[in-house]
């Protein structure tokens, strides 16, 4: 077990203490409505403070003037009715030990314009941005003075809500970074043109912000260590602006992020899945570090505590960033201190969180079912008052949660596999080059389920009987799906996306495939295709490709398809394959006008989802106590399942994840949790 | 006849003992009490000995049967046959002792043979049953006459042959005295009268303490046997090897290059003229061959060729346990220590990381270089009160070097919990705070932990508090026993003492009972060497917890393997000494290993495979304790 001295080494910025190096960047879970701070949010921040965090820091993007918007769950600190919540956002992580600031922004051109108080979006010269699609008004010198007033009565009411300290967003391409930058800053007037202009902006917020708060408050910037744009701002030059701001002593730190954020692909390099490598941006902060003598944070994509500790101890970072580390297991480092480092569940990168976000959902972790829902589902599951006996049958990520649960309740579990590994599709997806690390999430389940004393039986395929004879009290089916093989007509003559990237059946040399779901399969599997010199055409029935990924997956898989020459086309639904010869030709019909289209191809490959695989559980059905149904408000509320509609039946069963209905690994695991936990 | 062998036997006897009594004389003075000393001899010998000797039942009846009978055989064969004072009940009391003797004879016969037990020592010690039974026998017939039977016909063969037995049972146990098997028995009385340790008779609790060494001597520490007092090279002659040190040895079980027996037998062997082990019959120091050590009274004694390999010394881990059941009371802890001051402060010859650890604690004062002022990194977000210069407090908390190490963090942090639970007025030292310097004096870097003492000491006499709490007992043996020589005399609690005494003041209320069977595991700093033992299993009790004691435990608890810088000097052995602890604690199906020590938490902790979790008692009444 590591010691991690350099992580835990308390630093002092200005008058705050951190009790270690490790802190959360800002970000919006989307769990705050309308800029106002909800239980919801205090509990979610809390439990990360109760986890070891150093630094909570709090509230992403949380705006500053009328014109802001909070469609992200961002907070709103332009008015002091925020004071009051803040406060008591404040107590909940002073109580857990660990210190707090606030990430005030102003989006600028980043910001929907038909929302909250309907003004225009702000910018310093007119440029439509791709991800929020605004004309933004430019703004005068009213516009930027009241700006900077506006920044400097943010922070007073942040500093009178109980922060510890601001961090300024001058990062993600909002606005101040808008007037830096040469690829959005278009002006002739003392706020454009050259490098002392376009700093100009954000320097005299900073002095309004001083004025206002003085010298002893503690207060940062978030800033690009290299915008990564064409036109943009380079390294050289953001270390140049790094160095003026450093040199201004206006402020007491720097945080360092790559990219910006106003595009797709630039969004999945700002906020970096398991597509960029683990501490892939490091280099970035410990450049800026090298120039300037204030403390430098950095976040993204650090994911574990050595790696987190190398980047303090090697001197490249003063505090690291492990926002996603902490929402996969918000108590990560109580869990270290406690030697109980083989605990925690790592982050596996799935951005399952961050896309969410983006997409104006709120966030969840692709493996924790508890995060951002602890006001009904604890951390930490309560044991049984008696032990029951329970059979779970499928040992995808579904079936590996259910036994960790139920295991973790006390009762005593055994859980069947037909294959003779665990971890079901996920062994498929993180076939698919860079999403390797998903083997993660199971890798941790299984370890949990032998730690517990699950009762693991692997290649058995278990009938009706098998699980009878256990006599058990619960029987959860997590047998998941197979692979839809669609409703067009020929679908025979298709291959599944499954047979391609678990190798069982060689890919052709063209390749049509037909995505009728949308989410990260299809495109792992053209990837997959493509980069082995298969020509693939992609298409879609929906208006576009990928509506079901995020902006930061979207980005990196279209970046990935395009660059390996895939063909994507949306609108055309495939109706029918049939032989030719030795090739297939799909027949294709617009989604609009039904007029079709010809390809031949050499395969045909299809996604369409999966159909449950049940016959399990329709087996099982008349022993089941319930009949198998879930009484949903119960489980919508966690509480525990009470149906009774088979008097002679021998126990509850439960299905779960794709052996319901197709979905995704958060859906299975999140059935299994709450369901299981009050079993 | 008799009367004449009798003469001849004890003067033989007397030039022996003076020739061995020689051999002492090469050792260092020491001031001894020799009156206060005799007189203490009947306590010491029916109390503090005899203690120890019946903790082996067995053993209790062969020793209270064979040296009873001897004793009052001896005295009364020399009153009846040298003296004549042939009164029949004098000759009756003395066949009883004989027999007696006889019997003990048996018993020493029944233990030695056909198979001596592993730990006993056999070569002279086998003849011994047999001296025995010849003495008693041939004076138990010699006596019949007295007693009233027909004289013996001193003609006929017969009484021959039983002269020859006589001629050999008096030799052993009357001339040979000073020099045979029966030797423990002359040095063991003598070493009673002038113990190097004269405190550790009749003392509340262990007297455990290292005495302070003058570092202005021209040598320190010991190089040869001539390096000891003499006093000190009595108790090795002393040694009556009955190898209950080498069955009590953590570093013997593990199979380290370490067997207690055999090093005091190295010890007492190198006064000889030409010293060699190559007679010695008990067991070897594990892995190491019989017959080749060499040495002298002022030959070298520590080396790769001399009496005691180097490996060897540093394999001990100061656990006290040989020292605890030895019963002709030899100090083998001092001896070891003063063998490695020499090689410490002279040679600088100490093996493994402890010439880094050293060094560390001479340039940083504390042994892993840390900065001191990062001794409350781990608590930054407690804000621990510190004892400034001049300022009070009620109880001082002394850290140690658990604050710089994770697992031992917890420790603290229940600590500092359950201490603001019960509204105790604490404090820390902060950076002020040095190592105790317990490591580097049981390394034998005295100077380094004189240094350390005086400076602590001055410390903390800058500042005023009621008493000092710890939660290590190294730390806490320092400061007690260990700085009053260096003027530094303070109320010091170990932290299970501590705890105890606030469940039983009701400051502290135990809500929740621990799951599983506890089973607790003392630190030989904590018992043998304070005697504390009640404490924690007090705090146990109190939340609780269903107790299981190892087969090995209390006093007599075998050792963790990290004390004495055994960590540091990392002597190899077939196994790992906290392997074999573990093993001792998962046959006692305890879900849950009680610690009081960080060294035991981390040698334990460091256990691989399935076994108890290891946890400190204050980790456990903190969880039992904490509010809803």
């Amino acid at each position: 077990m590591g010691q991690y001295d350099a992580l835990l080494k308390p630093l002092t910025i200005n008058t705050i203490t951190f009790r270690n190096r490790v802190f959360s960047s800002s970000h919006c879970p989307g769990y705050n409505k309308g800029g106002h701070i909800t239980e919801r949010y205090i509990r979610y921040q809390a439990e990360k403070a109760k986890g070891g965090l150093g630094l909570a820091q709090c509230g992403g993007a949380t705006g500053v003037s009328a014109e802001n918007s909070y469609h992200y769950g961002q907070i709103n600190a332009s008015e002091d009715w925020i004071i009051p919540e803040m406060k008591r956002l404040t107590a909940a992580i002073h109580d857990q030990g660990a210190a707090c600031t606030i990430q005030l922004t102003h989006g600028g051109r980043r910001e929907r314009w038909d929302s909250e108080n309907w003004f225009p979006a702000f910018s310093p010269s007119c440029r439509r941005e791709p991800i929020h699609r605004a004309f933004p008004a430019v703004m005068e010198l009213h516009d930027i003075r009241r700006v900077q007033r506006d920044y400097a009565q943010a922070v007073r009411r942040a500093r009178e809500g109980g922060m510890d300290g601001v961090e300024m967003s001058f990062q993600s391409a909002t606005l101040v970074e808008q007037f830096w930058s040469p690829a959005m800053n278009f002006r002739e007037d003392e706020y454009g043109g050259s490098l002392e202009n376009r700093v100009r902006f954000g320097l005299e917020a900073l002095e309004e912000v001083r004025r206002e708060v003085g010298r002893d408050y503690l207060l940062g910037i978030r800033m690009p260590g290299d915008e990564m744009l064409k036109d943009g701002l380079s390294q050289a030059d953001c270390i140049a602006i790094a160095k003026i701001y450093a040199g201004s002593g206006l402020i007491d730190f720097i945080s360092v992020v790559a990219a910006q954020g106003s595009d797709a692909v630039s969004s999945a390099l700002i906020w970096p899945s398991n597509w960029v490598p683990p501490a892939g941006w490091l280099p970035l902060a410990s450049a800026v570090k090298a120039e300037v003598d204030i403390p430098v944070l950095h976040a993204a994509r650090i994911a574990d505590l050595p790696t987190a500790n190398r980047a303090i101890a090697e001197g490249h970072i003063d505090m690291v960033g492990m926002t996603r580390a902490f929402i996969a297991d918000p108590h990560l480092l109580k869990k270290a201190l406690e030697g109980r480092e083989a605990d925690i569940r790592q982050c596996v990168g799935a951005s399952y969180c961050v896309d969410r976000i983006i997409s104006g959902h709120d966030t969840f972790c692709v493996q924790n079912g508890a995060t951002g829902r602890e006001n009904t589902i604890p951390h930490v599951v309560p044991k049984a008052e008696t032990r029951r006996r329970a059979v779970v049958i499928g040992a995808g990520p579904g079936g590996l949660e259910a036994a960790r649960v139920l295991a973790e309740r006390g009762h005593a579990v055994t859980l069947f596999e037909r294959e003779t590994a665990t971890g079901g599709q996920i062994n498929i997806l993180s076939k698919a080059g860079w999403r390797g690390a998903m083997q993660g999430i199971q890798r941790w389940l299984d370890q949990q389920v032998n730690k517990l004393g699950v009762e693991v039986r692997l290649g058995m395929e278990a009938t009706a009987e098998d699980v009878r004879a256990f006599g058990p009290d619960i029987v959860v089916v997590a047998t998941g799906g197979k692979p839809n093989p669609g409703w067009f007509k020929g679908r025979e003559l298709a291959t599944s996306t499954w047979d391609i990237l678990a190798g069982r059946v060689q890919p052709a040399e063209t390749v049509l495939l037909y995505d009728e779901n949308g989410a990260h399969q299809g495109p792992s599997c053209a990837e997959y295709l493509a980069k082995r010199g298969v020509k693939v055409e992609m298409v879609t029935p929906d208006r576009a490709p990928l509506l079901e990924l995020g902006e930061t997956t979207y980005g990196a898989f279209m970046k990935e398809m395009y660059q390996a020459g895939v063909v994507v086309t949306a609108d055309q639904r495939l109706v029918h394959v049939y032989r030719e010869g030795n090739k297939l030709v799909a027949v294709l019909a617009n989604t609009y006008t039904q007029q079709e289209e010809e390809r031949v191809v050499d395969q045909v490959v299809g996604e369409c989802g999966t159909l449950p695989d049940d016959a399990l559980y329709f087996a099982l059905k008349p022993f089941a106590i319930n009949g198998g149904e879930l009484d949903l408000r119960a489980a919508a509320a966690a509480r525990p399942q009470a149906l009774e509609s088979n008097a002679s039946g021998a126990f509850q069963m439960f299905r779960v994840g794709d052996a319901w209905a197709s979905r995704n690994i958060h859906a299975a695991i999140f059935d299994s949790l709450r369901i299981c936990k009050v079993l | 006849m008799i009367a004449l062998l009798l003469s001849i036997a004890l003067a033989t006897g007397a030039v022996l003992a003076c020739w061995r009594a020689r051999r002492w004389s090469v050792g260092r003075s020491a001031p001894v009490a020799v009156l206060r000393g005799a007189l203490r001899l009947p306590r010491g010998y029916f109390h503090d000995v005899h203690d120890v000797v019946s903790r082996d039942r067995y053993a209790a009846r062969m020793h209270v049967l064979a040296a009873g009978g001897f004793v009052g055989a001896v005295l009364l064969v020399f009153a009846v046959h040298l003296f004549g004072a042939a009164w029949p009940p004098l000759v009756w009391l003395l066949m009883v002792f004989l027999f007696a003797m006889a019997l003990g004879a048996l018993y020493v016969l029944a233990r030695r043979w056909p198979k001596a037990e592993a730990r006993l020592s056999k070569g002279s010690f086998q003849r011994l049953p047999w001296s025995l039974l010849a003495f008693a026998l041939f004076f138990f017939w010699a006596s019949l006459p007295q007693a009233g039977a027909p004289p013996i016909d001193w003609g006929a063969p017969l009484a021959w042959a039983m002269f020859a037995l006589g001629v050999w049972g008096a030799a052993e146990m009357i001339a040979f005295f000073p020099v045979g098997p029966m030797k423990h028995a002359f040095a063991g009385a003598l070493h009673l009268v002038c113990h190097p340790r004269s405190g550790r008779f009749g003392a509340a609790r262990p007297d455990s303490a290292l005495r302070a060494l003058d570092l202005s001597a021209p040598r320190l520490g010991a190089e040869t046997p001539a390096d000891f007092s003499w006093n000190q090279l009595l108790g090795f002659d002393a040694c009556v090897q009955c190898g209950r040190c080498e069955a009590v040895c953590p570093a013997f079980a593990a199979e380290l290059p370490l067997n207690p027996k055999k090093l005091i037998q190295d010890l007492a062997r190198a006064m000889d003229g030409t010293g060699t082990d190559a007679r010695y019959a008990g067991s070897p120091h594990p892995g190491r061959e019989i017959g080749r050590a060499r040495g002298g009274p002022r030959a070298v004694l520590i080396g790769v060729d001399a009496m005691i390999h180097p490996d060897t010394l540093w394999a001990c881990t100061t656990c006290r346990a040989c020292v605890y059941e030895c019963p002709m009371l030899i100090e083998h802890v001092d001896a070891v220590v003063h063998l490695r001051r020499f090689q410490a402060l002279e040679r600088g010859a100490v093996p493994g990381k402890a010439p880094h650890v050293l060094a560390e604690l001479r340039e940083t004062d504390n042994p892993g270089g840390h900065a001191l002022s990062s001794r409350l990194d781990w608590a930054a977000d407690l804000s621990l009160p510190i004892l400034a210069e001049g300022g009070e407090c009620d109880v001082l908390l002394w850290l140690g070097e658990g604050a710089f190490d994770l697992r031992n963090q917890r420790t603290l942090r229940a600590l500092v919990r359950l201490m603001r639970r019960a509204g105790i007025d604490f404090a820390v030292l902060g950076e002020a705070e040095l190592d105790s310097g317990d490591l580097a004096r049981r390394l034998g870097d005295e100077a380094i932990f004189q240094s350390l003492a005086q400076r602590n000491v001055a410390i903390l006499d800058r500042r005023a508090f009621s008493r000092i709490v710890t939660a290590d007992p190294h730390v806490f043996h320092s400061l007690r026993n260990e700085y009053p020589a260096f003027g530094g005399e303070y109320t010091v609690l170990h932290h299970t003492t501590f705890l105890a005494e606030l469940l039983e003041a009701g400051k502290l209320a135990p809500r929740a009972k621990p799951e599983g069977k506890i089973a607790y595991h003392d630190p030989c700093y904590l018992a043998r060497y304070n005697g504390e033992i009640a404490a924690p299993r007090a705090v146990l009790d109190a939340i609780g917890a269903e107790r299981v004691e190892m087969d090995r435990s209390g006093m007599r608890a075998m050792c963790c393997g990290g004390g004495g810088g055994a960590p540091v000097t990392d002597v190899a052995g077939k196994r790992r000494i906290p392997d074999l602890r573990m093993d001792q604690a998962r046959a006692t199906g305890a879900s849950v290993l009680a610690v009081a020590c960080p060294n035991c938490a981390n040698m334990l902790e460091g256990v691989t495979g399935a076994r108890p979790d290891v946890t400190d008692i204050a980790e456990l009444l903190d969880r039992a304790t904490e509010g809803p």
